[in-house]
């Protein structure tokens, strides 16, 4: 029987509505909005895209105005005209910490973008398929999960730099941060493969998807339109952690130093004021409180969503 | 058998994405007008660098396996030696954090659980999830600022003082100097493994044997720390096999914060420098450690959990 007679069948048999019951999305907002520490992590994940969004609006100066510096205002403390105080570089340091909010952004849902693409790819494929397709998938993902990410990726953004130097390539704007999120994403993706590995395994024996099978469906609409949607909750959640890693990765490469110099960031800033931490400390503590509440506020989150959507899980 | 694959494997994706990027030679050289090509030519033949990039993994993984990492660019010392040494320096920071926030956390974790969302639970997890949440860096530099810049108690630099030791004393002067480092890892440690524990103690105390424990009249220290210990620490052995594995990988940061004189403020410069041998070697030592650690897991998973055995 193929899908077009099922769905004459369907149109043919007397519609009889069921009353509907809220949805999962619906229900598991219910669950979230009761849950504290979830919502709390809601109110700074939106913080953040408010902050990154109005920047240019809120902002008291430009990003790159060193004028401070015209007049001795450099490391200045906190007053009514620098709120946070000025950095060492004259850059008013509230200025600098609202614009480094959407460069979080951009490098969080960046390199998760490019992290669960790939990591759906190869756990949907393994858990779909099985056999030594799963096998061949899963030992490879094992390689991934052994490499000392962090430090592989430090010297290959330093070597990248140094490489474009002399090639048109280094006209490129954020060419640096660019390749920072391409690698924390190509190398972010293993977490989530596994899960969608798991989750794969566990959608296809159900019920709903052998009756899919049963009318005909063809294999891409059972992956597209039956396992992927149930297995998103999960995968939402694993990828919410992984926004807020990445973020504070960025932010630990361009402390040491590797950053692009080119963009305004946190970790940037964290790096061009360190040196100076005992005579300007707010220049400091502003861009770190920004990571740390952009961390917690994502970490919160995935914890609420995790409770919301899969709440067997909790006892 | 696998894990030295594993190694392998992983040694040769890092080496030739490092080595792929482009010779370190003419990155070296590029600004430096006075050097001729024969020079040029020589350094790379010396360095194998005229060779294709397979050729030189094997050459590389050859005389590594003879126990050569080749020598430093920009230290002129052989690399191996330098990385035992440097790596001593980090561990005497890792290893104590990682033993004093089991202790610490083993402690907590035990209190709170057995008073389940009591006060004192409430206030153990809040502060654990917030540690936990911490950027370690952070910590790190706000420890320096409040003790070591307002307060002015310790040093907010280095493993060793420049000139004469504290007190005369170069132990109580090395001491002296971890007393921040080692704070911000253990904070960390504690927070992490306080988490997983009191989750996994709850979980353990409402069994029956437990019950049956304090039945038969054991002291409540004994059915704790006896029993329900023994059942709640398995499922955190995984954790503290990364922990333990990833000592080293952690270390840039920490060691940046602090200008602490060990690996990973190394591999910092190394990277800084283009000082291959050295980027190569750290990198193989970390993921050996990694590989070597996750294997150790798997044995002490085996030894520790009777319901566990190889096939």
């Amino acid at each position: 029987m193929s899908g077009a007679d099922a769905d004459q069948i369907a149109a043919a048999l007397p519609r009889r509505r069921l009353p509907r019951g809220p949805g999962n999305l619906r229900q598991g907002w219910r669950r979230l909005r009761r849950n504290r520490t979830g919502m709390l992590g809601l109110l700074l994940v939106v913080l953040v895209v408010v902050v990154a969004v109005l920047a240019p609006v809120i902002a008291p100066y430009a990003p790159n105005d060193q004028s401070a510096m015209l007049h001795f205002g450099a490391q200045a403390p906190p007053s009514g005209a620098h709120w946070f105080g000025t950095d060492r570089s004259g850059y008013d340091v509230l200025t600098r910490t609202l614009y480094g909010a959407p460069t979080a952004l951009v490098v969080g849902l960046g390199a998760m973008l490019i992290a669960s693409f790939i990591g759906v790819a190869v756990g949907g494929i393994a858990g779909y398929l099985g056999g030594a397709a799963d096998e061949l998938l899963m030992r490879g993902t094992e390689f991934f999960l052994v490499i000392p990410v962090f430090i592989v990726i430090l010297a290959v953004v330093r070597l990248f730099g140094v490489v474009v130097i002399g090639t048109p390539l280094e006209g490129v704007p954020f060419l640096n941060l660019g390749a920072i999120i391409v690698l924390l994403g190509l190398f972010g993706w293993p977490p989530l493969a596994r899960l969608a590995r798991a989750e794969f395994l566990r959608l296809k024996q159900m019920e709903f998807v052998e009756a899919a099978r049963c009318i005909g469906a063809r294999p891409r609409d059972i992956i597209f339109r039956h396992i992927l949607p149930n297995a998103l909750p999960s995968l939402v959640v694993v990828a919410a952690l992984g926004i807020g890693g990445a973020i504070l990765a960025e932010a630990m490469i361009s402390f040491l130093g590797f950053g692009d110099p080119k963009t305004v960031s946190w970790g940037q800033s964290l790096y061009f004021n360190y040196q100076v931490l005992k005579v300007a400390p707010w220049a400091v503590l502003a861009p770190g409180l920004a990571i740390f509440l952009t961390v917690l506020g994502f970490n919160l989150l995935a914890d609420g969503l995790s409770d919301a959507f899969n709440p067997r899980l909790k006892q | 058998m696998f894990a030295v694959v594993l190694v392998l494997g992983v040694s040769a994706i890092i080496f030739f994405l490092i080595n792929s990027i482009g010779s370190p030679i003419d990155m070296l050289m590029a600004d430096r007008p006075g050097v001729t090509d024969q020079a040029i030519a020589a350094l790379k033949a010396y360095y194998h660098l005229d060779r294709g990039v397979i050729v030189r993994y094997f050459i590389w993984l050859g005389s590594v396996a003879r126990g050569d990492f080749g020598t430093s660019i920009t230290y002129n010392q052989p690399v191996g030696p330098m990385l035992v040494g440097f790596g001593l320096e980090t561990l005497k920071l890792q290893l104590p954090a990682i033993f004093l926030g089991l202790a610490l956390a083993v402690g907590i974790a035990a209190v709170a659980a057995v008073r389940q969302y009591s006060r004192v639970d409430f206030t153990v997890m809040t502060g654990a999830l917030l540690g936990h949440s911490l950027p370690g860096f952070l910590v790190g530099i706000l420890l320096i600022l409040i003790f070591a810049y307002w307060l002015g108690v310790f040093p907010s630099y280095g493993a060793y003082s420049t000139l004469t030791p504290l007190w005369g004393s170069t132990f109580a002067d090395g001491l002296w100097h971890m007393v921040l480092p080692l704070t911000m890892l253990t904070l960390f440690n504690t927070a992490t493994l306080t988490l997983l524990l009191r989750a996994n103690m709850v979980d353990v105390l409402r069994h029956d044997y437990i019950m049956a424990a304090r039945a038969s009249g054991l002291p409540e220290r004994r059915v704790v720390f006896g029993h329900a210990l023994r059942n709640a620490i398995i499922p955190v052995l995984t954790y503290l096999g990364i922990l333990f594995g990833l000592m080293l990988a952690t270390a840039p940061v920490t060691e940046t914060v602090f200008t602490w004189p060990g690996a990973g403020l190394l591999y910092i410069t190394a990277i800084q420098q283009l000082d291959y041998p050295v980027i190569m070697g750290e990198t193989l030592v970390v993921t050996v450690m990694l590989v070597l650690f996750t294997l150790l897991t798997d044995i002490a998973y085996v030894l520790i959990d009777p319901r566990i055995r190889l096939e």
